[in-house]
């Protein structure tokens, strides 16, 4: 039995080189600190405020996180995931790729595996730009001084490590649906759908049931330091589990695979 | 020793075409003992694929395939031939197990494809309809994925992009590639891995008469210098006809022949006749008849199937003899779209 996970790994890898996906990454990595980075240029007093409040880097990465777990990382998931398989049916390949000698299992898999580490990523250089959100403007400015403040790294890596768990269902429930799909409207509305249905149910008493909300209601517990009364990291690791397992079924079940 | 291997291989894959052989002999490949066992090794392998009683429909009660029984001898080019909607690409996509096969029996190098699908998929090199490359991606980085998967040297990246002359397009993306340039890409796919059979269907759709030439020749080359298997699906006889070594046409699902070119050529012959305006049809007849000839009358002409050359002079004299005069013979000859068409017909009319 020959491994063909590895070579599928590597040549997916290699697929989302130059494509939007990848770019996709960059951008939503970026985009929040950087806008952040921007006002704390044309406002430093809202850096300096920062400095009064205890926890400066905790501050600061909560008030990055806030718009990036209520909306933004939900909707570039429903993006980057539809557009990694898409790049498949855009480009015909489907069926090249499933007479190569490699099992079907490998393919799902290997996907699924390129667009996490794609997610881990993401979170990298979402951090990293935070942090320089900071430190650049107080660099450039004499207004704020700059933050030597020590960071609990230790905290940094449980909140990230959460916040990637709270994104897994809707990672795994994107993928499940945009590999049945050859028109890229259909992932994509739907995963929009569920982001949307997920704002709009904010205050109802299940919203716990709608995947796309973890991330969100894992800011509010870590905003307000309380817990939300549902234990939304295995909420979140059952609903992967549940999505990647659906997917692999209806993905091998296809009848006609290119 | 990796040369005799090589012709080994080789042999394996092909049918005992003598110029093959000469080819072989005299790049001393091989010498007589190996010959032999090679011959032995090539009686047991006979066909790269054989399918028989293949059905498939897509919806109850419209059946696309009806009993489809293919034989591909190793070594040969063998082109799969019939109209748009006749079943080709489906049976190609059975082949490879694109599609459930849902009846019948498919071997490929005399293993079913359902149980041993990577272990064919390993020597196959395909090409389905319209080419499967990414278009934000070069050549190059194309083909890399493909080696990825096939796990081959990284060295036949180069070479097989060098086989269908597309070496030199550097950093230019696949979208920005002419049509012939992307089919000529697709075959590079195909045959990065040196398959010993290549499925390709339709490769020159699209493509202007130059084009077409140049992937007709290109497949000449590979058969005839790699010996690989090749099948080819089209709609046009006279796009493979100079091509192939075999052909199999399909209509409505069913085949309706399977033979060598050289059979296809034969009932075209078959099917030629002679014309001939004489004076007096009738006596011409009974004239025709004593030399054994079976006649018909068609629009006012006489009709015979055509006879050798001397028969045709002899019968001349004998009708000038019997005072019959004789204003026309003319053969004619049904060419091969003519027949390829008229066996497409037979299905639709049946």
């Amino acid at each position: 039995m020959h491994n063909t996970f590895t070579p599928c790994l590597k040549a997916e890898w290699l697929k989302k080189r130059h494509s939007f996906s990848s770019w996709l990454v960059i951008i939503g990595g970026s985009f929040t600190p950087l806008i952040y980075m921007l006002v704390f240029f044309i406002y430093p007093k809202q850096l300096a405020d920062l400095h009064q409040s205890p926890g400066f880097w905790k501050m600061l990465f909560l008030r990055s996180w806030e718009t990036m777990s209520l909306l933004l990382l939900p909707m570039g998931i429903v993006l980057a995931v539809s557009l990694i398989t898409q790049l498949e049916f855009k480009n015909n390949t489907w069926k090249q790729l499933h007479t190569a000698p490699v099992s079907f299992s490998s393919i799902y898999f290997s996907k699924l595996m390129v667009i996490l580490v794609m997610m881990l990523q993401l979170f990298i250089l979402f951090n990293f730009t935070t942090y320089l959100s900071a430190v650049i403007p107080s660099m450039l400015s004499k207004k704020v001084p700059f933050p030597l403040y020590e960071m609990n790294v230790f905290y940094f890596l449980k909140e990230n490590s959460i916040f990637f768990i709270t994104c897994l269902p809707m990672v795994a429930f994107q993928y499940l649906i945009s590999l049945q799909f050859k028109n890229f409207l259909v992932p994509i509305g739907a995963g929009l759908a569920l982001v949307t249905a997920g704002l709009i149910a904010h205050s109802w008493k299940y919203i716990y049931m709608i995947p796309s909300t973890y991330t969100g209601l894992h800011f509010m517990e870590a905003a307000t330091n309380k817990p939300s009364g549902h234990n939304i990291i295995a909420l979140s690791l059952g609903y992967f589990l549940f999505f990647v397992v659906l997917g692999y079924v209806l993905y091998i079940a296809k009848k006609e695979k290119g | 020793m990796p040369k005799i291997l090589f012709g080994m291989q080789q042999l394996t894959q092909t049918t005992c075409f003598a110029d093959q052989i000469a080819h072989f002999a005299e790049k001393s490949y091989l010498t007589a003992g190996k010959f032999l066992l090679l011959l032995y090794i090539k009686s047991r392998t006979m066909y790269s694929v054989q399918t028989s009683g293949v059905f498939h429909h897509f919806s109850e009660n419209d059946p696309v395939l009806k009993d489809i029984a293919l034989q591909v001898p190793s070594g040969s080019i063998y082109g799969f031939l019939g109209p748009n909607g006749a079943g080709k690409t489906t049976t190609l996509r059975l082949l490879l197990g694109l599609i459930k096969k849902q009846q019948g029996s498919i071997l490929i190098f005399d293993k079913p494809i359902e149980n041993h699908r990577m272990e064919i998929l390993r020597n196959i090199g395909s090409l389905i309809e319209m080419p499967s490359m990414y278009g934000h991606l070069t050549a190059s980085e194309n083909l890399r994925i493909w080696q990825q998967l096939y796990q081959c040297p990284y060295s036949r990246i180069a070479k097989a992009l060098e086989t269908v002359d597309l070496a030199n397009t550097g950093t230019k993306k696949v979208s920005q590639f002419s049509l012939g340039m992307k089919q000529r890409l697709g075959i590079a796919a195909a045959l990065l891995h040196e398959p010993s059979l290549l499925i390709l269907d339709e490769p020159t759709n699209g493509l202007d008469p130059y084009g077409m030439m140049e992937i007709r020749d290109l497949l000449k080359k590979l058969n005839y210098e790699h010996g690989i298997t090749i099948v080819i699906s089209s709609h046009l006889l006279s796009e493979i006809e100079k091509l192939v070594t075999h052909t199999g046409i399909i209509s409505h699902g069913q085949m309706v022949f399977q033979g060598t070119l050289d059979s296809l050529v034969s009932r075209q012959l078959s099917a030629s006749k002679l014309i001939l305006n004489t004076s007096n049809n009738l006596q011409a007849t009974d004239v025709l008849k004593l030399l054994q000839l079976d006649t018909s009358i068609e629009n006012g002409m006489l009709t015979i199937p055509i006879p050798e050359k001397e028969m045709i002079a002899q019968l001349n004299r004998e009708l000038v003899k019997a005072n019959i005069d004789v204003y026309e013979i003319n053969p004619v000859q049904k060419d091969l779209e003519t027949i390829f068409m008229e066996l497409i017909n037979q299905t639709t009319h049946a």
